[in-house]
Formats: structure tokens, sequence, C-alpha cells
């Protein structure tokens, strides 16, 4: 199996599942507990259909949008996701420069491997630094600075990783970061020895944004459900959050946002976006998947602020839906994550590619040639 | 197994994989995307229960009814659908002489692999013809004008094809037509010694009714996929259905209508009928069945212009269900074609009777004598 046989996110999980390790590949693929919300978050979209208009002519289609003050390509955009260089040696390099490609939105994670400078210098399209609030202060301000230095035009911070979920893929396969070796991962590491060699080769493993403070995570070997655990700060509240939102000063998003009564306190402190989002089913099993909630929190807010969907896409069809309904974009982790670990920048350029070209045959099925044409009349909800 | 034991359905499908080289098979049996529609357009018949009326004299049943302007033996009949030679030598001959023996509408395809003029010659019944509107608008009008002369007497518009379904089986598979030995298809194609034998000795696979104007799938290898999306026109408007149905001046169905609003459009351009289908599944996955759409579409236009059910179609009973909600008629691709690619004429034959009988026999069960009698007091929906 090679990239040209990577057709769908299946294909791509299959081929990633081949070049990694396996705790690399579970820490991606594992979710919370018994994965109930994890796999609800893309089992969701079945249960509501899509109802085509015919004849519209449909030769010309404008995929573009507007999120965060920014025109953006394609309603779909990467979000910041941890540890890339654990899943291709390039890592962020290479989501960036493909997300620059495609002009959507880049998440840069604040556990990204790659420091925020760098992306700058890499990438002049639209980027979006991914916040978690640790208890010391001072690397707070000075990860913010940094990324207000480096242009970045969004700060997200992420409010649903107030401690570790329960993945318990991480625990059985012994997942840390960096990886550490013991004797019951050794053979997984052994049987994938490109992946180690590149690893170990390609440049040091750094958190580029965070190592200056802490150890753990980059000298000291954590896992991730440990680190949210210990080092971010279980105090946040919603006067953190303002004050947060205000020394930014710019377009300022709350990632993980599930209630309506949130969205509207995100609105009250200045937000400008949040992410309707469960961590993708990995914090709080039992949680509702962003797409069964995402019209409940359109309706109070939609017009006030940018609501993203973001947990469970694997199609185009799937983006329709959530537009359908109000989203202004949708955004994912897995859903290029997977095609990173299969072959870099070229296959997070495949999977994209891939997603706009069935977003746009879809929007020429469904009838529509621009975004703001997809609304709730074409969407019947099949069981109540 | 042989036709004998086709039974039902799953069996026709059964024998069909064992018959045919497997790229041909997954191009009838798939889907798009990860064919959710596809399993829902059968699936949706579930929800609904059927409540029978008792001791109501069922000696006699008529099923015959009135679509498209000619009258038929039983509401159900084969949708059209594309090279049929790919199925079964015999192709579109095979299929046109069985559905003319059992009463009811043939429908050929623009990508018949039998012209036009020969389906005229072999079957004298009620027929349909296909269109596909082409960027090529000269090949429209002809095509109108070759059915006129052939007879056909009613004539149907494709309009959710504006462009091709993702369908990821084909592009394992490496499907294209006329089918092209791969590497990988070679074995399947050698497995399959009595098709590769018959498709080679009999005369040479074209698409009959475009040969003249294209030679994209006639003679160079092409993907369907690529065909729809280097020759449909996907600017095609209600202005051009409008032209056609002017041009053809008989009963003319649009074919892939989905939402309320199309099928009163549909009027609007003086169409006899509305074909409720998303394809078959092959098109936009996660559109809505044709069944759970019906209802909604039958309540605002039932009374004005003929809706017919595409999609899912497999039993007796899913074409009860349908003609309760208020459906004319019914539609089927996949069924016959397995029947096809099984038994030739034979086996179109013999699914279409299984087809009429379960009908027959489901009427008597349900206690009516005539399709009149199924309406809404008929079926309630689970929900």
């Amino acid at each position: 199996m090679s990239l040209k046989d990577c057709h769908n996110f299946s294909d791509f999980r299959k081929l990633a599942k081949k070049k990694l390790p396996s705790p690399i590949f579970h820490y991606i693929d594992g979710a919370a507990d018994d994965e109930i919300t994890y796999k609800r978050n893309t089992t969701a979209f079945d249960a509501v259909d899509l109802v085509p208009n015919v004849l519209k002519g449909v030769e010309n289609i404008d995929l573009s949008t507007n999120i965060f003050g920014k025109k953006i390509d394609l309603p779909l955009y990467c979000a910041p996701t941890a540890l890339q260089r654990l899943f291709h040696y390039d890592g962020e390099r290479a989501v960036g420069k493909a997300a620059q490609k495609f002009n959507t939105f880049f998440g840069v994670s604040a556990l990204s491997t790659v420091s925020v400078e760098e992306i700058s210098s890499l990438i002049d399209t639209p980027k979006m630094f991914q916040f978690y609030f640790h208890k010391d202060r001072g690397l707070n301000d000075a990860v913010m600075e940094r990324a207000k230095a480096a242009k970045f035009d969004v700060m997200a911070l992420t409010v649903d990783t107030i401690t570790g979920g329960n993945r318990e893929r991480d625990l059985r396969t012994g997942f840390t970061s960096p990886p550490k070796l013991t004797l019951s991962s050794l053979f997984s590491f052994a049987m994938k020895p490109m992946w180690g060699i590149n690893y170990l080769t390609k440049g040091k493993f750094e958190l580029p944004h965070l190592q200056d403070y802490v150890s753990e995570g980059t000298s000291t070997a954590v896992s991730i459900g440990n680190y949210f655990s210990n080092m971010l700060d279980q105090s946040m509240n919603w006067k953190d959050a303002e004050k947060l939102c205000s020394q930014w000063g710019g377009h300022f998003a709350l990632k993980g946002v599930m209630s309506v009564e949130d969205a509207k306190r995100a609105v009250d402190i200045g937000c400008s976006g949040i992410m309707v989002s469960n961590h993708g089913g990995r914090q709080l099993d039992g949680s509702r998947s962003p797409f069964d909630q995402l019209a409940e929190i359109v309706d109070a807010v939609g017009d006030k602020i940018d609501v993203i969907c973001e947990g469970g896409i694997q199609r185009g069809t799937h983006v329709l839906k959530a537009l359908s309904i109000g989203a202004k974009a949708c955004s994912g982790g897995r859903l290029y994550l997977y095609a990173l670990a299969a072959a870099g920048q070229e296959g997070v350029e495949r999977a994209l590619n891939l997603y706009r070209a069935e977003i746009e045959r879809g929007m020429k099925l469904m009838g529509c040639t621009k975004i703001s044409d997809l609304n709730r009349d074409n969407l019947r909800f099949r069981s109540k | 197994m042989n036709l004998n034991d086709c039974h039902n359905f799953e069996d026709f499908r059964e024998l069909a994989k064992r018959k045919l080289p497997s790229p041909i098979f997954h191009y009838i049996d798939g889907g798009s995307d990860d064919e959710i529609t596809l399993n829902r357009n059968t699936d949706a018949f579930k929800d609904y229960d059927l409540i029978p009326n008792v001791l109501n004299d069922v000696s006699k049943i008529d099923m015959s009814t009135t679509v498209l302007g000619e009258k038929i033996d039983f509401p159900l009949f084969p949708s059209a659908t594309a090279m049929h030679r790919l199925y079964h030598h015999h192709g579109e001959r095979a299929s046109a002489r069985a559905v003319e023996k059992m009463g009811t509408i043939f429908g050929t395809s623009t990508m018949g692999t039998v012209s036009i003029e020969e389906i005229g010659q072999i079957n004298k019944g009620p027929k349909s013809f296909q269109l596909y509107i082409h960027k090529d608008r000269g090949l429209t009008d002809n095509l109108i004008e070759r059915c006129k002369k052939a007879g056909f007497t009613s004539l149907c518009l494709t309009v959710d094809t504006v462009v091709a379904g993702n369908r990821e089986r084909d592009r394992r598979t490496g499907f294209t037509t006329p089918p092209k030995l791969t590497l990988g298809s070679f074995l399947s194609f050698a497995l399959h010694p009595v098709w590769t034998i018959n498709h080679l000795t009999h005369e040479k696979f074209k698409l009959a009714n475009i040969i003249h104007i294209t030679e994209k799938g006639s003679s160079i290898d092409k993907s369907v996929i690529d065909y729809i999306n280097e020759q449909f026109d996907p600017a095609m408007n209600w202005d051009d259905a409008e032209y056609c149905v002017k041009k053809w001046n008989g009963p003319f169905a649009l074919k892939g209508v989905m939402s309320v609003e199309d099928a009163k459009k549909a009027i609007d351009i003086g169409c006899t009928a509305v074909i409720v289908s998303n394809h078959g599944g092959r098109q936009l996955d996660g559109s809505r069945a044709p069944f759970d759409q019906l209802a909604e579409i039958v309540d605002v236009v039932g009374d004005k212009i003929e809706v017919i059910l595409d999609g899912g179609v497999r039993r007796g009973t899913h074409v009860l269900k349908a003609l309760s909600l208020g459906a004319k008629a019914c539609s089927f691709g996949k069924g016959y074609l397995f029947a096809l690619a099984a038994g030739g004429q034979k086996g179109v034959e013999k699914i279409l009777e299984n087809m009429k009988a379960e009908i027959n026999r489901d009427m008597k069960l349900m206690g009516c004598k005539n399709i009149g009698e199924l309406n809404s007091s008929k079926i309630v929906s689970r929900k």
C-alpha cells in the first residue's frame, strides 16, 4: 500500500498504521474510555440526510469563506494538534506548507514540535495558535508574546483539557512524550525501523514553546494525560479567559465549547469564535458529538460569532452538513494526521486535495454554487 | 448455483457475482463514498409497517396502473441503466425482450450498448429513453429525434449527474468502459472465462447511441467517471430541461428530483412525472433515501404530477409501501442488472416474474384488489 492507494480517511489511517510504531499510532487513533464519543462524532452525520436541488447550473463553485476576519479558500482547516514530529519527521513544517497551498487555516499547538517563529517564516497564509493555560504564568505570557510577535492571526484557548482524559490505549501501549523505549514497546519500535531512524537522525525532538519552562514532554517522558493533569491550571475560569482575550487583543477563540450557556459567555468576554469540540472524543467519553450539538449553539450565537464544527469529519459531505446547519467552517485533526504519518507534506496535500474535491463535488450534486447556498432547508433529520 | 436457485435480490446478486469479473460486478454493486445512502435506500422501508385488511375477496387482483401515458401490467419497471452488454453479451436486446414480455416499461440509456433504432425494432411495448444533456447540444437534439422515430413512448432526463459521484470501488478495481485488462484485474477476468470469451467473441463493445458523435467510452479506455465529467454539462439548468420537454412534446420525466421545490418546478416546465431518486446511492452520499423523502413530495405535488419512486426496491412489499404513500409506480436498477448478468433475457424475466408474484401475493395479504386501494391508511411509520 502506498500514498496513491489512499482515496479516503480510512485508507490514510491504514497506511499510517503501517508506518508508525504502535504506541504512536494508537495515540492518534485512540480516545477516552470506551471511545463512544469518538465513534459518535462521525456517525452523528449519518442521522441527517441531504436533500439536493437540481438544474442549478453548477459549472463554477466558490468554496471560500470568511472566519476570524480571514478569507480562506476551503471551509475546512487543520485543527491544532500536538507533537507532529512524532508522526513524521517534518512535523508542523509539512502540515503548515500543505495548508498554505490550499489557503486554509493552519493551527499550531502549544505542544507543537516546531516553533511559531519558524512556522511564521515558512508560511504567510492564516495561522492560529492553540494555547494551554499553564500553572506557570511566566510561561503563559511568554508563549502569547511569541505568537503575537510571529504574527499569528488567531489565538485559540483550549478549555476542555482541564485534566487529562482517560486514554486507555496510551496506558496499554505506554505512550509518552518523548517516546520512551520500554520492554513492551521495544518490539513495535523495532518493527518500524524507518520511523526510528528518521526520529533519531532528522533533528532533536523538542517542544520549543515550553521547554524553557518545563522539562516534562521534552527531557522528562510523560503521558499526555499526565501532562494536562499536572502542568495545566485547573483553577482556570471565565475571568482568566477574559484576561487572555484582552491580553491577545486580536481574534480570540475558545476551543472545546459544548453548551449554549458557555457559547453565550464566550460572546460576552469578547471572543470572535468558538470551536464546538469534544477534543476528538479524547477527553470526556459520553460527551455529545459536536455535530449533534451544533444547531443548538448556532441558534443561540451563530449571528454573533464564528461557530466552527470540529470533530468526526471524514468526508466532504460531513462538512456540507455542518455548514448547512450554520457552522462557518469545520476543522479536524485525524483527517490530516494519518496523512502526515503516511507521507509527510505530500500526504497532507493529498488528503486536503481529496477533501476539497469531495466538498466541491458534493456542492455540485447539492445544486449549490457558494457556501452561503447551504442551509437547513436542504437537510432532514432522520430520527427524532 | 443457477437461475433456478434465484428466489430474491440477494440470490441474483450472488449469481451475478459468480459470473462477472469483479470490476464489473462492483460497478453495479457499489455506491459512492461510504455507501451510507446506498444502504439507507433499502433500509428506509423497514421504518414503515403495512397494516392489512382482511376478508375482502381477493380472488382477482388488478395490479395494472397507468404511468408516463402507458398502461402497464404491474407498478414496477426497470430503470434505464447504462451499458448492458458489459453484464451480458446480449445486453439491451435481452433486457428489452424480457421487459416487453412482462408488460412494463423498458428504459434504455443514452449510454446504452444497443442502438435506439434496434431497441425500437425489438420492443413494441412502452419504452422510455433516458437522456443525459451533453455539452454538445446537437447531440441532445439528435437523440430526441431518433427516439421519436423509433417509437419511444416517453423521455426521461437525468438531473442528478452534473458531476460523477465518488465511486471508490471503481477506483480500487480500475473499472473502465470498455473493460481494460490491467495487472490488477487480470486475475478476475481470467477467473470468469465464460464472460470474457462471450465479451470478446460477440460484436465489438460500443456506446451505440453516441458513437457517431463521441469516441469516449467506445474506442479508448475511460472510466464512466471521466466520461461524465468531460461530456455532461454541469451548466445544465431549468431552461435546458424545459427545452427538452418542448422538443419531445410527449410524456416526460425528470429523474433525480429530491426536493419539493424542484418537484414544483418540474410541474411548471410541463413534466408528466418526477422520479424521486438519488441514482441508486451512486452520486451524493448522505443524500436522503427516496422512500424517506417520498411523502413530503407526494403531499405537495402528488395530485399534479406522477411521482415515481426509484431506489432501494428489492421486494414486492417495498413497492406496496411506496404506493401506499402515494407513488404511482416504482423503478429499480441493480436487481434486474444482476438478473441480466446471471441469466440474460431469462434472468430478467425471472426477476420481473418474482417481483410481480410478490406484489400479487402481498396485495392479497393486504386485502387490496387494485392499486387504488393502497393508501396512507395502509401504512404507518414506526417512529
